[in-house]
């Protein structure tokens, strides 16, 4: 049996390492937000659940596909670094899919290939690490059954903010029509009579 | 109180001494205080993992009225108050079951609930397994270090789920194989447990979820030659059921779960392997002995049959071949008919025959024990093997029908005898 005073530090080292690791992920999402750049992508929000995590919508993203010449270098499931860029209407696209990172100050997101296109368009279609926005429970379903009545109306444009460093993502805000889902979700239900 | 009446009316009709009366009062007394500090330890245990999973479920509602640095600070809440209740257990209450096993159960789930919630600040869709895999390398040490048996059982549960949603549930389905480091990594505390408190309920606890989680994890090594499983997963219940039956019993008499395991999993594996469709795919799997050395399902197949064989000859040497129970050697028969079955359709009514055989000895051994359960174990084991018979297309009807009403009459026949040979005893 070990002795009560190295219980005591090994019990007071581990407390440390069980901080560390809550703290370590947020000064590292905080970093990514604070000096990464902004990308926009297309998408559409629906409205799953996680026993342990709580209410999130899910996120149907439009563009995710990147074109490859040679599809004999890639498998599914294979780790991807997504070169980024923007389209005319100033949406994110994926340009290029690279076995390393890119030496320039390119942006890119570091993925894994979900599946291979083979026909048509030759591509590697992306799983994008930033699919989940997390919403208080009540508000996520809401949140899908406003976005759905407004795309059937009038078509709106949902939008997804991404802040992007070094491969990695963090989703900061979910826009219909650019104005943010949590006032949109809480306009709608005002409107409501 | 009845027993203090039927004390005193011992001891007037001079049937105990005063003194020995006292001593068994005495003797009740402390009895209850120990019952007494159960229930404590229980409801202490009961009352952490409601606290804490409650603690989950609010921190899932999501309170986004809150500011982010707000929610920040209450993702450490629910971590520092557990390490906190942890640290005051190990100054002042070391010695108290409940103290540490209600502390160390409340920070386990304080760590999940801290890692979720920042997860879920942060929007991190980190898949689950992950998300498992981070708290449960957390949580560990308080198995160790509050020796808490409650936070191991759950840290295998946990563990389990991480390789099960690693592995059969997610899109992309690698082989867990650091669910295997995290067995290992509580090995010594079950260890440890078996030879202190062999006969606790928590070994008792342990001996029911650890194997059922080896059970259950197999099969996630598979890559590509998932059929070679099958007979990694046969000596892995022969393992099982000689470990059980090696073990034999604890002190209460109670055959250890390793048996349970051994036998029920033999049994159903074999029904399985008894129809023809699976051998047909084995047949068309073009294994290729080189590339299987590549392969990890190969050589876990190969290092839990030779486990099981060796077990196997120690077992016939210290107890002679005669004494074999009937489940003991079924592994490695079926070793043979499946090397078999890669080649000919003939290895399917070798499992029909191996069913019937193990069906008819185990009867036969509940017979001359005169032991009911394994009597009816054993005819159990050759109606099932009759019902699945039953459902296969391929006989036709009055054999099937004729089948059905012979193992009928034999079982109302077995039955019969061993009652009668009982009364007749008793008589």
């Amino acid at each position: 049996m070990l002795n009560k005073k190295v219980t005591l530090l090994l019990f007071i080292l581990l407390a440390l390492v069980q901080l560390y690791v809550p703290a370590k992920m947020i000064l590292r999402r905080e970093e990514i937000i604070a000096t990464g750049s902004e990308y926009k992508f297309e998408t559409a929000p629906v409205d799953p659940y996680d026993p342990f995590r709580g209410r999130y919508i899910t996120l149907n993203f439009q563009e995710t596909r990147v074109p490859v010449t040679d599809l004999s270098d890639w498998k599914e499931g294979d780790v991807v670094y997504a070169v980024l860029g923007t389209d005319e209407e100033g949406l994110a696209i994926f340009t290029e899919a690279l076995k390393s990172p890119p030496d320039t100050s390119q942006d890119y997101l570091t993925t894994q290939v979900e599946y291979i296109v083979e026909h048509d368009e030759k591509g590697l279609v992306l799983m994008l690490p930033f699919n989940r926005y997390y919403m208080e429970e009540f508000k996520a379903p809401a949140a899908e059954q406003a976005y759905r009545d407004a795309a059937n109306s009038t078509g709106r444009e949902a939008s997804a903010l991404v802040m992007i460093k070094e491969g990695e993502a963090v989703l900061k805000d979910v826009l219909i029509d650019d104005v943010p889902i949590r006032e949109y979700v809480e306009k709608a239900a005002d409107d409501q009579p | 109180m009845s027993l203090r009446k039927d004390l005193q009316e011992l001891r007037e009709a001079e049937v105990i001494s005063a003194e020995i009366e006292e001593r068994i009062q005495q003797y009740y007394q402390q009895k209850s205080d120990a019952s007494g500090s159960r229930l404590f330890v229980v409801f202490g245990i009961l009352g952490a993992i409601l606290v804490g999973l409650g603690i989950i479920l609010i921190i899932a509602h999501n309170w986004d009225e809150f500011p982010r640095s707000v929610k920040t600070i209450f993702a450490f809440l629910p971590l520092l108050l557990g390490q906190a209740i942890g640290i005051f257990t190990l100054l002042k209450r070391n010695d108290s079951i409940a103290w540490r096993e209600g502390s160390a159960v409340f920070l386990f789930f304080a760590i999940g609930g801290s890692i979720s919630l920042v997860s879920q600040i942060y929007n991190i869709p980190g898949n689950l397994s992950s998300f498992f895999f981070t708290w449960m390398l957390l949580a560990l040490p308080l198995v160790y270090l509050l020796r808490s048996s409650v936070t191991s059982l759950l840290y295998i549960i946990g563990s389990t789920y991480y390789a099960v949603q690693m592995s059969y549930w997610s899109y992309i389905t690698p082989p867990a194989y650091l669910y295997w480091l995290l067995l290992l990594l509580i090995i010594p505390y079950y260890y440890r447990l078996y030879r202190t408190h062999p006969d606790s309920n928590y070994t008792y606890f342990h001996d029911l979820l650890l194997p059922l989680s080896v059970i259950i994890c197999l099969g996630t090594v598979a890559n590509g030659y998932g059929v070679l499983l099958i007979i990694a997963y046969m000596s892995l219940f022969g393992i099982y059921y000689l470990v059980g039956n090696s073990w034999s019993t604890n002190q209460k008499g109670q055959r250890t779960p390793y048996t349970y395991y051994g036998s029920l999993g033999t049994v159903v594996l074999l029904l399985i392997m008894s129809y023809d469709s699976i051998w047909e795919e084995i047949r068309q799997e073009s294994l290729v002995f080189t590339e299987l050395l590549s392969t990890t399902e190969f050589w876990v197949t190969v290092v839990l049959s030779i486990i099981a064989g060796g077990l196997l000859l120690r077992y016939v040497r210290k107890h002679s071949i005669s004494k074999l129970p009937p489940i003991a050697p079924v592994f490695a028969v079926f070793i043979l008919i499946y090397i078999i079955g890669l080649y000919s359709a003939v290895a399917v009514i070798l499992v029909n025959i191996l069913i019937l055989v193990v069906g008819l000895a185990i009867t036969r051994k509940g017979a001359r024990q005169d032991h009911l359960g394994i009597l009816n174990y054993g005819l159990l084991i050759i109606a099932a093997l009759v019902l699945c018979r039953f459902f296969d297309e391929r006989l036709s009807f009055i054999l099937r029908g004729t089948l059905f009403v012979l193992v009928g009459i034999g079982f109302f026949l077995a039955n019969y005898q061993m009652l009668k040979k009982r009364k007749a005893h008793a008589e």
